[in-house]
Parts: C-alpha cells; structure tokens; sequence
C-alpha cells in the first residue's frame, strides 16, 4: 500500500481556551475502516469535522490522497466533494425531494445531466433501501430512512472516504440496524470510513481499527478485538466499563 | 392671495442645504426671453385658480390666465402640479420655470425672485359658520381658532388678530374644517371665496368681514430669470383688450353648476383606476423588485465576516429604518438637485421606496436565513456547493417559507406608503383623489374611492400570500 488516503500530521486546535485537538497524527488507509471512540467532549466530532475542513485548525497538516485540503474557495468545494460526511442529525434538504438531495450535488457541482444524475441516484436508493420514497420529502420519512438517504447523498458524489459523526445515535432503537448495515455493506465494497460511534456492534463486525479519544488526544489505537478486551490506558478501561454496564 | 414660504418646508431643506451654495439658484445665467416650452409650476388642487375639471383637465383662473399669457407671447406652456408647500423649492430646483398660483407680491419674495406685474388683485376676508353671529370683524377673532395653510400669509393675518391658528393643508380642508365646527372662522383670499360661494349650493358659511390690505397676484420666477419684460407686456395687453376681465367673471361672477357626488364618482371612477394602473401599481411593483434585490445584498452583507461590510450594512439598515420615509422622498426629490442631480418624479420615488423596502426586508431576510439550522450549510458543503449555489439551491428556499409573511406585510405596506409619492408631484391614486376632491369638497366620496382602491389592492396580495404560503409549506411534515 502507499501513502495514506486521509494523513493528519500534528493538528492542533483551539476552541478559545480549550485545546480540543492536542497533536492528533493519524492515518487512514484505502479501504480502511476506522473506528473513533471515547467520552463526550473528547474532541470526536470535530477531529471528524476538521478532515474536511468543516473546522479550521491552528497547526498540522491534513492530506487527502496526497493533497492538503485548500483553506477556502473553490479548491476547497471540488477537495471536499471527495469527502462524503455524514451528520448526527442527518441535515437532509428539507425543501428538496429525496431524489433531488441525491442528485442535486452531481447536477450542480458535478454537471452531470438531469437524467444521468436521476438514473445514479436511483440506484443509489435502492441500494441503501428507500427507492419507494424517491418523491416524498425529508420529513415524510422516518429517521432511519432519512439517514440512509443522507448516506446515498454522499455516496452520489463518488467519494473517496466517507465520514460518519455518530450517524445512529438520534435514531430510535428499531432503526438503528437498518442503517448499520449499510454501512457494514459500504465497508464491505471497500469503503473507507472514519466512523465516530459507539456501536460495539458494529465495530468488531467492520472495524480494522478502533481510536480512542480522551481529552483532545489520540490515547489508544488497536483492533477492535484488542480494544474491546484488552483496553490498555486506564481512561478507556474506565470508559468501557461504562458503556458495557449500560 | 398672499403667501410666503414658512416653517415645515424650510427646516426640511435647511437640513439638506446645507452642503449647496445659495447660488445654486441661479444656475441659469440671465437669458434673454423666454423658453420655447414654458414649463410652470401650479397646485392642480387649489380651485377655482388652478384645479382639475370633472373631465380631469387641468383648468381655474389662474391657469386660464396663464394659457392666454402663453398664447400672446407665443410659448407653448406645460404645466408643473406641485403642492403648495414644495412650490418655491421646486422652482429652485427647476423643476419649472414660473409659478401661476396665485403667487402674492411682497418684498421679501421680491428680493428673491423675479415677480411680474399684478394680473389680480384681491383682500382677505374673514368666513364663519353660517350660524356663527359672535364673530363679526378681524378683531373678533381674538381667542378663536382658525383653520389656515400654515405657510399662507393668511395664517399671519388671522395669527396677528390673536388667534390660534389649526394648520391645514389648503383652503379645501380650512373650508371643511369649518363646516365641520372644528375650528371657529378662516381667513382666506376673497376670490376663492367668492367662488365657493358662488358654485356650492349649500356652502355652510358666510363672510363677515374684509381685511384691510389689498394683495396683488403676481409670476414669479428665479431671480434673474430676464423673463420679467415679456410677461409684464404680456399681462398689460390682456388688462387692455379686455381678456383678464372676462376670465374673471367666468370664475368669481357667473353661477357654475356644481356636480352632484354620483358623478363626481362615476367621473372619477376611471381616471382614479387609471392613476393606479399606471402609477401606484408599477410603483409598487417595480420598488418592491428592486427593494428586494437591496434586501438579499445587505442581509448577506450584515451576515457577512468582514467587520467593514457588516458595519455598512447595519449603517444602511440604521438610516432606512430611523428616518421617515416622507424625509427620504425630500430629500432625494427636492435637496438632490441642489447638489445638481435631477431626478424625475416617478424614479425619484423608485428609487425612495426601494431603497426604503431595501432596509426593512434586510432584516427579515437575514433573520430568516439565520433561523435555519447550521447543518443545512454544513451538508451543502460537504458535497462540494460554493457559497453562491448553496444560498440559490439550499437556504434561500427554505429561508423563503419564513420569510413570506412578513415580506408581504412589507409589500402590502409598500402599496399604500405609495400615496406618499403624491407628495412629489406623482399623480397616483391618492393625488388623483385629492385633484377630484378639491374644486367640490366631495371629500367623502373621492377619498371613500380611493381607500376602496388601495383595500382591493391589498386583497388581492394577501391572496397571493397566502397561495404562496402554501405553495412554500409543501415540504413540511402534515
Ligand atoms: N463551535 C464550538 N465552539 C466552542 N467549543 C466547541 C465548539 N464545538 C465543540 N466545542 C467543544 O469542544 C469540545 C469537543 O467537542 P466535540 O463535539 O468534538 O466532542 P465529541 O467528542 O464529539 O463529544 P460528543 O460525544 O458529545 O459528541 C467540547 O468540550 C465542546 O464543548
Ligand atoms: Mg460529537
């Protein structure tokens, strides 16, 4: 294998007075899938959010491919459609129908013609389960749904790496496999995806590599095997302790 | 009659001339004899001498004077309709080159402008409610109220007997005011007088007494003007031939038929209609356009991360927004072309309104995008949208749902903040009310007319608001 796709090089950032990312270095092959884990507040999010820039960071270099991530304009736009996000809150196009989330970032950045788009993103629905609601609206659909359409969102822009900010944790209980497995199945084809969650689940099933955060720093790496039976640091045997017992 | 440029007017423009030399009056450098093309300034609202007849045709003593002047010397004469308070701002501003309104002679308006011979003379009189037998003299009026035009003399006059003076804006509302026992007396020019009481049926009052000064109606133009010698022979020649005698008793001698209130409105129906086909809707159309436009720019700029742009922004918000609209109209019809910019009267009041717009929908614009959630951003960029395609594509949309309703409470404001333009010489609908209002008093009717006018207007937006509300609310979850 070369380089790696995604290579963070001692990024620092400050929100204010608080030094939320702390000489993070981490890479991410072609085809891995990296699991981000650890308390609330550790700095998992917005490790997922600088990678594409959602973030600005203060020092460090991020490579994408090779490439550094431009810091604005339109270099930025064309880096970032290579990098396929994925929110909590799924931040669907309230005023758009599913299909036309899907096809408007090929049709309007991508240039792709109407029918060409129209044709990707329905395959792309059925893929992830919901071609039947291509016409409906977001908030005609239910969470899950609404999720896995977000994901066909991303997908339709043919990204290199997709990024996953705890993609179940505002769905209810009965929802949360349906998206899972498209992700296992995206994981599967050779995806790579950095994924912040706490889905143990889905961890030792997809994973090739757990991180631990804590405190703004990176305190563990190891496969999730490993991780989940043989923590190494005391913060994350405290915080799977945690979890397990929930 | 007697007049003299007073109080509102003045403290408006000294504000804003401050930063143009007093010369700028007399830009047009002495030229001998007068324009192919007279323009001049006149009410249109101020009858008998200068008024709009049931057909809508501008007519009165004054104009019939003025038309035979024109007719002598050889000039084409294009009228002006401006009202009163603005009238001498105006002519400064050359907007016309005369004024034909009754305009009276006296020194301190002789040091100012150029003032032709007399065409008329006339005197004050005091006028009281037919039943009123208290007041029987100037001097009775002492502890009274008087309904006057604030920047007529007559206000002087009535003021120097001792009474209070009920500002009005022209002999029509002191008429009405009076019938109305709103205000104890007037005092006004006895030819106006005697023309209401000589063309209303039941006219309500009576005159009881005469001023002792006698005032001389005279043209006035800007000083140096050199018009002076061909108006002056002019006024001579129809003294002799008779000419002026005869338009005299066509207005304040002979019994004029007076048009019942039927069809006063069956008269002014159509004209008023038209007046706001062809003005208050455009106006409102195309500032609203334009206004909206100015919107979208300052409400990004005020959200904008450059302190510079954002502090111009709510600078500009700031000033639409703490000044009267009616300011902002003056201010670029009549203080502008002091600083030598003219502008006509229907792009100057574009322009007042949708700057004016501009400022208020900036703010529902901004708080609009604002109320969306960060994350609609967020995910536009993630698929690699600029700035530009996902404000068109991804907020503006959705900050359209929000933004309606109180975007078209601003239009339907707009629709009638348009009657305002009547202050700048725009015949739209509520000036086209007031030009059929005035020579009959048929307040009522013209006014009734012209509110149904506007109400229908606004029924109809709040129509379309409502389509448009549902149309945008489609994507909201039942
Ligand atoms: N825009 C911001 N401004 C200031 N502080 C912020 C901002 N975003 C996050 N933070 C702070 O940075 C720290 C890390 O936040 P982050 O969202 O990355 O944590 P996280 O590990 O994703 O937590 P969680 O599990 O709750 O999602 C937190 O203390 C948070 O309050
Ligand atoms: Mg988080």
């Amino acid at each position: 294998m070369g380089d790696p796709l995604v290579l963070m090089k001692d990024v620092n950032k400050h929100f204010g007075d608080l030094h939320v990312l702390q000489d993070i270095n981490l890479g991410v092959d072609k085809g891995e899938v990296v699991i981000v884990i650890g308390p609330s507040g550790s700095g998992k999010s917005t490790l997922c959010r600088t990678i594409n820039r959602l973030e600005t960071f203060e020092s460090g270099t991020i490579t994408i491919d090779g490439r550094p991530l431009p810091e604005e304009g339109k270099a930025l736009a064309e880096l970032r459609a290579d990098v396929g996000m994925v929110f909590q809150s799924f931040n669907l196009f309230a005023h758009k129908t599913i299909l036309e989330n899907v096809t408007l970032g090929p049709v309007k950045v991508r240039k792709m013609s109407k029918a060409d788009a129209d044709k990707h993103a329905i395959a792309l629905l059925e893929r992830v389960g919901v071609a039947h609601q291509a016409d409906k609206y977001p908030a005609q659909l239910s969470g899950g749904q609404q999720q896995r359409v977000a994901i066909a969102r991303s997908l339709a822009m043919n990204p290199k790496v997709m990024l996953f900010d705890e993609p179940t944790s505002a769905l209810d209980p009965e929802m949360i496999n349906e998206v899972l497995d498209v992700m296992v199945e995206l994981a599967k084809e050779g995806m790579t995806m950095v994924v912040v969650t706490h889905e143990m689940g889905f961890a030792r099933k997809a994973a090739n590599r757990v991180v631990f955060m804590a405190d703004g720093q990176i305190r563990e790496q190891s496969t999730p095997e490993d991780f989940f039976t043989h923590p190494t640091s005391d913060r994350a045997k405290d915080f799977l302790g945690k979890i397990l017992t929930h | 009659m007697k007049r003299t440029v007073v109080a509102a007017l003045t403290a408006i423009l000294a504000l804003v001339m401050v930063a143009a030399p007093a010369t700028a009056y007399d830009k047009s450098s002495p030229a001998a004899g007068l324009p192919p093309v007279l323009k001049v300034g006149t009410e249109g609202v101020y009858s008998p001498f200068s008024y709009h007849d049931p057909s809508g045709k501008l007519t009165g003593f004054d104009i019939d004077v003025m038309n035979a002047i024109g007719k002598k010397l050889g000039v084409q004469v294009q009228y002006v309709e401006t009202p009163w308070d603005s009238m001498f701002a105006a002519l400064g501003a050359q907007r016309f080159d005369v004024v034909a309104n009754e305009v009276t002679f006296n020194d301190e308006r002789n040091g100012l402008y150029d003032l032709s011979d007399p065409y008329v003379e006339t005197t004050g009189v005091v006028v009281v409610a037919d039943d009123n037998s208290t007041i029987k003299s100037l001097a009775d009026l002492k502890g009274k109220k008087t309904a006057e035009n604030l920047t007529s003399n007559w206000s002087e006059v009535a003021k120097g007997a001792g009474a209070t003076i009920v500002g009005v804006d022209g002999m029509t509302e002191a008429l009405a005011n009076l019938r109305q026992g709103r205000v104890d007396a007037l005092v006004n020019d006895k030819l106006a007088i005697q023309n209401y009481l000589a063309t209303t049926k039941n006219p309500g009052v009576k005159v009881v007494a005469q001023t002792d000064d006698v005032s001389r109606s005279v043209l006035a133009a800007r000083k140096g003007s050199g018009y002076l010698p061909q108006l002056n022979s002019a006024i001579a020649a129809l003294k002799a031939d008779g000419t002026l005698t005869s338009i005299y008793d066509k207005y304040f001698t002979a019994k004029v038929a007076a048009p019942t209130t039927w069809e006063l409105v069956r008269n002014n129906a159509w004209p008023m209609l038209r007046a706001t086909i062809t003005n208050t809707i455009p106006l409102t159309i195309i500032s609203f356009a334009i206004g909206l436009v100015i919107a979208l720019v300052v409400g990004l700029a005020r959200m904008s991360s450059q302190p510079v742009v954002t502090g111009l922004a709510r600078l500009y918000i700031s000033v639409i927004r703490g000044t009267p609209l009616l300011v902002q109209l003056f201010i670029i019809f009549y203080a502008l072309p002091q600083l030598g910019i003219k502008i006509n009267p229907f792009p100057a009041a574009i322009i007042a309104f949708s700057l004016n717009v501009g400022g208020y929908a900036a703010e529902i614009i901004r708080s609009a995008v604002q109320s969306l959630p960060r994350g609609q951003w967020e995910a536009a960029s993630t698929i690699g949208m600029n700035y530009a395609t996902t404000l068109r594509r991804v907020i503006l949309p959705q900050a359209a749902r929000t933004a309606v309703p109180p975007l078209s409470n601003t239009l339907i404001s707009l629709v009638k903040d348009t009657s305002l333009a009547s202050t700048i010489l725009v015949v739209e609908l509520l000036r086209q009310a007031q030009i059929a209002a005035a020579p009959t008093f048929q307040f009522f009717a013209m006014y009734g007319v012209a509110a149904l006018y506007y109400w229908v207007i606004c029924l109809a937006l709040s129509a379309v608001q409502s389509r448009t509300e549902t149309r945008l609310n489609r994507f909201v979850a039942a």
